[in-house]
C-alpha cells in the first residue's frame, strides 16, 4: 500500500509578515494587517473605486534571495524563491540535499508575472517590437517563478505551473500529491504566488470585483456578511514540502497535516469571467468526490472555506457545501473565512488551512457583522474549538472551477 | 505488467496552419508541406521577422461554439474539441456521463493574450476612458481555452489548465492519464490551445531565436523557431470505457513522465541529462524499453541549442540505435504552438501511428552532423501500426516532458 502524503514544511510570506509565526499571529487574532494604498497615478482606476490592498511592500527578502539572484527576477519569482526556503527550512531540509534531485515542483498563479508583462506589452506598443527585452519576456512567463525556484533549489522533478484562476492552489495541491503518491517525485515543492501591480488592482476594480469604502470609509471584506461588497487584493506565496508518510517518518519529521484527499470539479453554467449558477452540481460533485476518497462528509470538523467577500462567489461556494451536506444528511461544520484576513489570495488560503488542521489558533472572521438570510450560514466567530481532526479547504473560481483538499491531524 | 488500465485515445480534433479538422492536418503533413508564411493576424512590419504559421479562417462549417466573448484561442479549443469528442461518439453525452465523468486538462502558455493586447494597446492610447473594451480581458488567462471547452460541452469534472510555457500541453496529457487511472475521471480531454500574438513573437525575436524563414529543425544551418498557431484535444478514457460503448481506439497513451533541468531561465542544459530523465520516465511508466521504440516525433525547434541537446539526450536513451530511430519534427510543418505545441504534435503522433507512416519534416538543407538524427525527409516513412513512439516538448525554465504512445492494429486505414 502507498504511504499517505504528508506536508512537513511550510513557507510563507505576505502582507502579514515573513514567515509562518507572522501569518500564525493574524489568524490567531483574525485581524488582517494594514491596507497599502494603491498608486493609483495611471488613471485607470474607477474614481469611488478600491483604494487598498495587502501588499508585501518593500519587505527585505535578501536573507533568502541574494540582490544578485534577485535582480534577474520579477517579483513572483523572488517571493516564490523566499517562501520555497522558508519551506525547506521549516521541514528541516538542507539545500544540499541529494533528494533535490528528485523534487517536483508545482507552482498555482492566477494572474501571472503581471508588472513584467505590462512593462513588455508597454515597450512593445509604445516604442517597438525592437525594444522588447529578453530579460522581460523570460519573467514574463506564467512559470518564471516555479523555474527559479528549480533553478535555485536544483529541484530536477517534474516542475508544472498551474493557472485555474481561484481554484489553481488547491490543484496544485492535488497534482503535487499525486506525484509523490504515484513516485514521480519523492517529495514536491507545491504552493501559490500572487502578485498585485496598480493596473491589475485598476482593472479587478473595473469588474467590481474589490471591495469598496463601506459607511465606515473601510475596505473590509465581509466574508458571508449580507452586506458584503467585494474580496480585498492581495500578493504573497507560500510554498508547503509534501513527502511521503514514510520518507517524513525515516528523517523524523514531524508532519503539519496529511492530504488526505483533493479534487476539483466545473460548473459550465460559469460565464467566462463570472461565477456560475449551479451550486447544486458543484455540490454534488464535491460530495462525491469525499465520499470516493473512503471519508464521510460527518467527519469533517472545520470548512476552511475560500469566501472572500464576494457577493457572487462566496453564495456559490457556500450553497455548494450546503449541497454536499445536505445530500449526506449531516450538518454544516464550522465553516471558516480566513481570506478575511488576508485577502483574496490563494496562497494565504493554503498556508492557513494547513495551520489550523496543524493546530493553531483561530481567530474570528473579520468584517462578519450580519447573517445572509440567502445563505443561512455565519462564518466562525471565534468562540473555543477543539482542535479541528479533517479540514475540508474549498475554492471557487470565476470561469466556473472549483478545487478542494481534505488535510488531516497528525496526532 | 501491471494491472493498471489502459488508456486509450478515441477521438482527436485539430486546428492548425493547414486548417480547421485532422483531415486537413494529415494531409498537410503527409505531404511534408508547411504552413509557415507571411501572416496578417497583427502588423509585424516593425518585428525583426515576418513567417508565421497562421491559422486560416474558418469554414462555414465550423460552429462557433465558442461563443461571442471568446478567443481565437478559445475557438481553436473548443472546434478541436467538437471534431475530437464527435469521432469519439461522445459529443452530446459528456453531460450524461455518470460516475466520475469528464475531465479537461489543457495546456496554454498565453491563453487569450492576442485580445488582451487589444485591451492593453487601447489602455495606453486612451488612458484613463471608460470606452476600454473590458471583454477583451475575458478570456486573457491560460485558463481560458480549457474553461471554454468545459463550458461548451457540459464538463463537471476536474478542468485544469498547466501554464509551464511549451511543456505545458505534455505535461497536461501525463496529469489526464493519471486521473484516468486513479479513476478521478472516466473521459479526459487533454489539449492545448494558443494563439499568436505580439508579446510572443516579439519576446523570442529579443532572443534571437526565431529563423528569419520557415524554421529548419535538426538542419544544419538551422538559425531558430517559427511560431504557429492552433488548438488540439485528445479524448482519453480507459479501455475498458471505452469498449463498454462500442468506442473504437485510435492508439494508447502508454506514459508520460515529466522532469526540470535546473540549469538556466531559457538555455537547455546542453548535455541533455534533464531531458533523459523525463524521457526514461515515460518509457518507465510506460513499461517499454528503450529499444522497442519505433519513431521520435521530436521537440525539434530548430534553434541550434535545443536540437544538439535533443540529440544529446537522444544519443544517451537510445545509444548506437539514435541515429537509426525515424525522428520527425511537427513544428518544421505548423512552427511553435508554445504552451500547445504537446497537444498537436501528440495528435500527429496519433495521426503517424493510425496511418502506419511518419509525417515528413520539411526544410532546407543538410542534416546537422553534430545531431545527426534520421530526420523523415520528402515522404512518409513507413512503421508498423503497432508501433511505439516517443513524443517530446521542453520549455523555458527547464521544465521537460515526453509521453509515449502506441499503435492500435485495428485503427490502421481508417483514418479521421
Amino acid at each position: 500500500m502507498r504511504s499517505a502524503v504528508v506536508i512537513t514544511g511550510l513557507g510563507t510570506l505576505g502582507a502579514f509578515g515573513v514567515g509562518r509565526e507572522a501569518l500564525s499571529q493574524v489568524l490567531a487574532s483574525g485581524q488582517p494587517p494594514r491596507l497599502t494604498t494603491i498608486d493609483r497615478a495611471a488613471g485607470f482606476h474607477r474614481p469611488s473605486g478600491s483604494r487598498g490592498a495587502f501588499l508585501l511592500g518593500s519587505r527585505d527578502l535578501s536573507a533568502l534571495v541574494s540582490p544578485a539572484t534577485a535582480r534577474r527576477m520579477g517579483a513572483p519569482s523572488r517571493m516564490a524563491l523566499a517562501a520555497a526556503r522558508l519551506a525547506v527550512s521549516d521541514a528541516g531540509i538542507l539545500e544540499t540535499d541529494p533528494a533535490f534531485a528528485e523534487t517536483a515542483v508545482v507552482i498555482s498563479t492566477a494572474f501571472g508575472p503581471a508588472l513584467f508583462t505590462e512593462r513588455l506589452l508597454s515597450s512593445i506598443f509604445k516604442e517597438g517590437p525592437e525594444t522588447a527585452s529578453p530579460a522581460l519576456f523570460t519573467e514574463s512567463v506564467a512559470s518564471a517563478a516555479a523555474s527559479q525556484v528549480a533553478l535555485n533549489l536544483k529541484a530536477r522533478g517534474p516542475s508544472l505551473t498551474v493557472t485555474q484562476r481561484e481554484a489553481g492552489d488547491w490543484i496544485a495541491l492535488g497534482e503535487g500529491a499525486r506525484l509523490v503518491r504515484t513516485g514521480r517525485a519523492r517529495r514536491a515543492l507545491v504552493g501559490s504566488v500572487e502578485e498585485m501591480t496598480p493596473l491589475l488592482h485598476a482593472i479587478l476594480d473595473r469588474f467590481h470585483t474589490l471591495a469598496t469604502a463601506d459607511e465606515s470609509g473601510e475596505e473590509v471584506a465581509r466574508p458571508l456578511d449580507r452586506d458584503r461588497r467585494g474580496v480585498v487584493a492581495a500578493e504573497g506565496s507560500t510554498l508547503l514540502v509534501l513527502e511521503s508518510e514514510s520518507e517524513a517518518a525515516a528523517r523524523g519529521a514531524k508532519p503539519l497535516c496529511r492530504i488526505v484527499a483533493t479534487g476539483a470539479g466545473f460548473d459550465p453554467t460559469a460565464p467566462d469571467n463570472g461565477f456560475g449558477a449551479d451550486p447544486e452540481g458543484l455540490g454534488e460533485t464535491l460530495r462525491r468526490g469525499i465520499e470516493r476518497s473512503g471519508r464521510r462528509l460527518h467527519e469533517i470538523d472545520l470548512i476552511a472555506s475560500g469566501a472572500a467577500g464576494s457577493i457572487a462567489g462566496d453564495r456559490l461556494e457556500v450553497l455548494a457545501l450546503a449541497t454536499a451536506w445536505r445530500a449526506a444528511e449531516a450538518s454544516l461544520p464550522v465553516l471558516w473565512a480566513p481570506k478575511s484576513a488576508l485577502g483574496e489570495w490563494g496562497g494565504g488560503h493554503l498556508a492557513a488551512a494547513v495551520l489550523a488542521v496543524s493546530g493553531a489558533a483561530l481567530g474570528p472572521t473579520h468584517g462578519y457583522r450580519t447573517l445572509d438570510p440567502e445563505l443561512g450560514v455565519a462564518p466562525y466567530d471565534g468562540r473555543p474549538l477543539a482542535a479541528p481532526k479533517l479540514c475540508l479547504a474549498t475554492s471557487v473560481a470565476a470561469g466556473g472551477s472549483m478545487s478542494w483538499s481534505l488535510l488531516e491531524a497528525v496526532i | 505488467m501491471s494491472p493498471r488500465d489502459t488508456i486509450v485515445v478515441t477521438g482527436i480534433g485539430a486546428v492548425s496552419g493547414f486548417g480547421w479538422g485532422t483531415a486537413a492536418l494529415w494531409q498537410g503533413l503527409s505531404a511534408g508541406r508547411h504552413a509557415i508564411r507571411d501572416f496578417d493576424r497583427f502588423d509585424h512590419r516593425r518585428h525583426r521577422t515576418h513567417v508565421a504559421a497562421q491559422v486560416p479562417a474558418p469554414p462555414d462549417t465550423v460552429a462557433d461554439a465558442a461563443g461571442d466573448t471568446a478567443s481565437l484561442a478559445d475557438a481553436f479549443a473548443v472546434a478541436a474539441a467538437d471534431e475530437a469528442l464527435r469521432q469519439a461518439g461522445l459529443r452530446r453525452a459528456i453531460p450524461g456521463l455518470r460516475g466520475a465523468g469528464a475531465g479537461v486538462f489543457f495546456g496554454s502558455s498565453t491563453g487569450g493574450m492576442f485580445e488582451s493586447e487589444g485591451f492593453f494597446e487601447a489602455l495606453l492610447g486612451e488612458r484613463g476612458s471608460r470606452r476600454l473594451r473590458l471583454h477583451e480581458l475575458l478570456s486573457q488567462p491560460p485558463s481560458g481555452p480549457g474553461d471554454a471547452v468545459a463550458r461548451a460541452f457540459g464538463v463537471r469534472g476536474p478542468v485544469q489548465t498547466i501554464s509551464s510555457a511549451c511543456a505545458s500541453a505534455t505535461l497536461a496529457i501525463g496529469i489526464a492519464l493519471e486521473s484516468l487511472r486513479e479513476g478521478e475521471t472516466e473521459v479526459a480531454l487533454a489539449g492545448g490551445s494558443d494563439s499568436l500574438c505580439r508579446l510572443t513573437f516579439a519576446g523570442f525575436n529579443s532572443l534571437r531565436s526565431v529563423d528569419a524563414g520557415p524554421c529548419r529543425p535538426f538542419r544544419h544551418l538551422r538559425e531558430g523557431l517559427s511560431l504557429g498557431e492552433g488548438g488540439a484535444v485528445l479524448v482519453l478514457e480507459t479501455l475498458a470505457h471505452a469498449e463498454a460503448r462500442g468506442a473504437r481506439p485510435l492508439a494508447i497513451v502508454a506514459g508520460a513522465g515529466g522532469s526540470c533541468d535546473a540549469h538556466h531561465m531559457t538555455a537547455p542544459d546542453p548535455s541533455g541529462v534533464g531531458v533523459v530523465r523525463a524521457i526514461r520516465a515515460a518509457l518507465a511508466d510506460a513499461e517499454v524499453e528503450a529499444d522497442a521504440v519505433s519513431f521520435v516525433n521530436a521537440h525539434g525547434t530548430g534553434t541550434p541549442l535545443n536540437d544538439a541537446a535533443e540529440w544529446a539526450a537522444l544519443s544517451e536513451v537510445f545509444g548506437a540505435r539514435a541515429g537509426q530511430i525515424p525522428v520527425t519534427s511537427t513544428k518544421g510543418n505548423l512552427g511553435h504552438f508554445l504552451g500547445s505545441a504537446g497537444a498537436i504534435e501528440a495528435v500527429a503522433t496519433v495521426l503517424c501511428l493510425e496511418h502506419g507512416a511518419v509525417h515528413p519534416t520539411p526544410g532546407d538543407g543538410p542534416i546537422d552532423p553534430a545531431s545527426p538524427v534520421d530526420l523523415v525527409l520528402g515522404a512518409p516513412r513507413a512503421v508498423p501500426t503497432d508501433a511505439v513512439a516517443l513524443s517530446t516538448n521542453f520549455a523555458f525554465g527547464g521544465s521537460n516532458a515526453a509521453a509515449v504512445f502506441r499503435g492500435w492494429p485495428q485503427a490502421a486505414g481508417s483514418p479521421a
